[in-house]
């Protein structure tokens, strides 16, 4: 009997499976409700602190009300996005190999780019879900007003690149792990290195720097979502001191934690407040390094024979390559030195 | 005709340890193919390796004639691992549809294999149940109806009849010998012979990662028992019967075949059973011949055949 004739799906098999179970049960829905819930509280703790704050005598607009809120929601949202991402993909590859179905899906022709392109796509497909439904709660900063459209835009994509980003960490933890546990504790303990160690070193910086108290390069935080995410949601004020644009003498708005984000981010010199626009050397950055999560898993997944070089490198090589060219060429758009200080 | 199954001293090894030894394997095309051996044998190795999961050491892998290229079997065979999977959250009728996707199957096509294939495992009226909901019965032909999806000519199913109740090995062995009326070959391992002995027409018997015999069932227990094994049933003169025999056995006489241990049938207390070094028909003639012209009236004299599940445990037993 003939076998019969490979051609390549229409439609990739292992997103179709994860689309059609994705919703099934409450578990999905109890999620979207408390992520909204939490987003929904945390807006609401937001505009009481500053209703506190006007109440001891601070000049309180509404455009800063909306600002507030804004970056708020924004850091609320990156905070459960970058935790849920890894979850939801370092059981991708491991889950498969635990619940005995991996050699199955190893015997069929999909390629393991295919099947780790069905995951990835999967998993943040409801990850996206949860970030677009979260869209109507941000609508309240549009009753206050304060906040550019391009502003909302640059965090939206700040958070689908950080979303991406991180569930290819979650992702390669999972080819590399052969148990779920195991990948999601390395996934976390990756994603706490990445976040806690820069804002860490940048908070030291100024007791071991020459000459001591100088504030830490922007470079230093290019992989903190945090710190982009401040430097895009943080409006210096105006040049002319004399009329802030803020009630406040703060450009970080008065919100508590925000502060610690600061240094290497926002430049308090003599000529006014500085914000660095880190974001686009983490969007760079954050694209550089999925591309290399991703190429490392399509060689983990495989059964055998991992390291043996495949066409697929070439695409990834080529994608690399275009990354660093356009780096290059549009160095002087992100990359942007500190201010001279001393 | 080319077999559709052929290993060329195939070897896998894990670290030091030898999984296969120079595995030299032919299967003809529409065969049922046991693949038999003791746990740690090497079998899953070797089917694993067949279906392109692992890599050998050294050595070939040959499907239909062609060499098994890394990546290029799958189109050839349908898998069915030891411990398989399913996925729970997915409906019966989804589970098989996923794997058709998987092998590029198209919309038209891909709804009739489902509708096929869960009539020939007899689930159809279990199409919209989930998964988990099934007995072990019926996931275990689910399985079995996942690897057929394709429609591959070589089938290799890794222990398919662990864990089932009888009734279910019953059916599984009508699937297989459905499956060999369609023209399927068929690899199938396990470690009880009696789950194989009636359903196989070829054997092969796996120990330490060495062959020790294979090819059809018939020849393997000819080849296995050597010499044979006599039953002969004695009317009148038992005692006449044993004597001369122990006497044989003690002081071999010319012209007649050389005997081993002589006992009693346990079974019934007019039968001697004896062991022969020579098994052919000529030197069993001559002895009966002997006997009859000794006065010995005997009512039935007949080779006992050892049956597979003793030959295997006297080949795998430990050296």
């Amino acid at each position: 009997m003939r076998a019969t004739r490979w051609r390549r799906p229409q439609l990739n098999p292992i997103i179709v499976r994860e689309v059609r179970t994705r919703m099934r049960g409450v578990r999905p829905y109890l999620i979207l409700t408390a992520f909204l819930v939490l987003l929904a509280a945390a807006g609401v703790g937001i505009y009481q602190l500053m209703l506190q704050q006007a109440r001891f005598g601070a000049m309180l607009l509404s455009a800063q009300v909306g600002q507030g809120l804004f970056r708020g929601l924004a850091f609320v949202e990156l905070l459960l996005v970058v935790f849920l991402a890894p979850s939801m993909t370092s059981g991708a590859i491991s889950g498969e190999r635990e619940q005995l179905t991996y050699d199955m899906l190893m015997a069929t022709p999909l390629r393991p780019a295919q099947i780790l392109w069905g995951k990835l796509v999967a998993a943040l497909s409801y990850l996206f879900l949860l970030i677009f439904a979260a869209v109507p709660v941000f609508s309240v900063v549009l009753v206050f007003g304060g906040v550019e459209l391009r502003a909302l835009l640059k965090a939206l994509g700040l958070l689908l690149a950080a979303t991406v980003f991180f569930g290819a960490i979650g992702l390669c933890c999972s080819a590399f792990g052969r148990r779920t546990a195991r990948a999601t504790t390395i996934a976390y303990i990756v994603v706490l290195l990445l976040l806690g160690i820069p804002v860490l070193l940048a908070s030291v910086w100024g007791l071991f720097s020459t000459p001591q108290g100088q504030l830490p390069p922007p470079e230093l935080l290019y992989l903190n979502p945090f710190s982009a995410l401040l430097s895009i949601t943080t409006v210096a004020p105006a040049g002319d001191m004399t009329a802030p644009f803020f009630g406040f003498g703060d450009p970080l708005g008065g919100l508590p934690i925000l502060s610690l984000l600061g240094p290497g981010v926002v430049y308090y010199g003599p000529n006014g407040v500085v914000v660095i626009p880190v974001y686009r050397a983490t969007l760079l950055c954050y694209g550089l390094l999925t591309t290399l999560l991703c190429w490392l898993s399509t060689h983990l997944v495989l059964p055998n024979r991992r390291w043996r070089p495949r066409w697929s490198d070439l695409g990834f090589l080529l994608v690399v390559v275009g990354f660093l060219a356009v780096a290059y060429l549009t160095q002087g758009w992100w990359h942007i030195p500190a201010p001279k200080q001393f | 005709m080319t077999p559709a199954i052929e290993t060329v001293n195939l070897s896998r090894r894990y670290g030091r340890m030898v999984a296969l030894d120079n595995l030299n394997l032919s299967v003809a095309a529409g065969a049922i193919y046991g693949f038999i051996g003791p746990n740690g044998a090497g079998k899953t190795t070797t089917l694993r390796l067949l279906a392109g999961l692992l890599e050998p050491t050294s050595g070939e892998v040959r499907l239909m004639g062609q060499r098994l290229l890394p990546g290029g079997g799958q189109r050839l065979v349908g898998y069915m691992p030891d411990f398989f999977g399913v996925y729970d959250d997915l409906r019966v009728w989804e589970y098989l549809d996923f794997f058709a996707r998987c092998y590029g199957l198209d919309g038209a096509r891909r709804k009739r294999a489902v509708d096929e294939l869960l009539s020939l495992v007899d689930l159809s009226s279990k199409r919209d149940a989930y998964v988990q909901s099934l007995s072990r019965g019926m996931q275990q032909r689910l399985c079995l109806a996942h690897a057929l999806i394709h429609d591959p000519p070589v089938l290799l199913l890794d222990e398919p009849a662990s864990g089932l109740d009888p009734r279910a090995r019953v059916e599984l062995r009508e699937l297989l010998r459905t499956l060999r009326e369609m023209g399927k070959t068929v690899l199938l391992s396990s470690h009880i012979l009696s789950e194989l002995a009636e359903v196989c027409t070829e054997i092969g018997i796996i120990e330490s990662g060495k062959m020790v015999v294979s090819g059809p069932v018939e020849e393997v227990r000819r080849q296995l028992q050597g010499g044979s094994r006599l039953r002969i049933r004695v009317m009148r003169g038992l005692e006449a019967a044993e004597a001369r025999l122990r006497q044989l056995v003690a002081e071999p006489q010319e012209g007649l075949p050389r005997l081993g241990v002589l006992r009693h049938d346990p079974t019934d207390d007019q039968a001697l059973i004896v062991e022969m070094a020579e098994g052919d028909e000529e030197a069993q003639a001559r002895l009966l011949a002997h006997l009859v012209g000794q006065g010995v009236l005997v009512s039935e004299f007949r080779p006992q055949a050892e049956n597979l599940e003793e030959l295997f445990l006297r080949l795998t037993a430990v050296e």
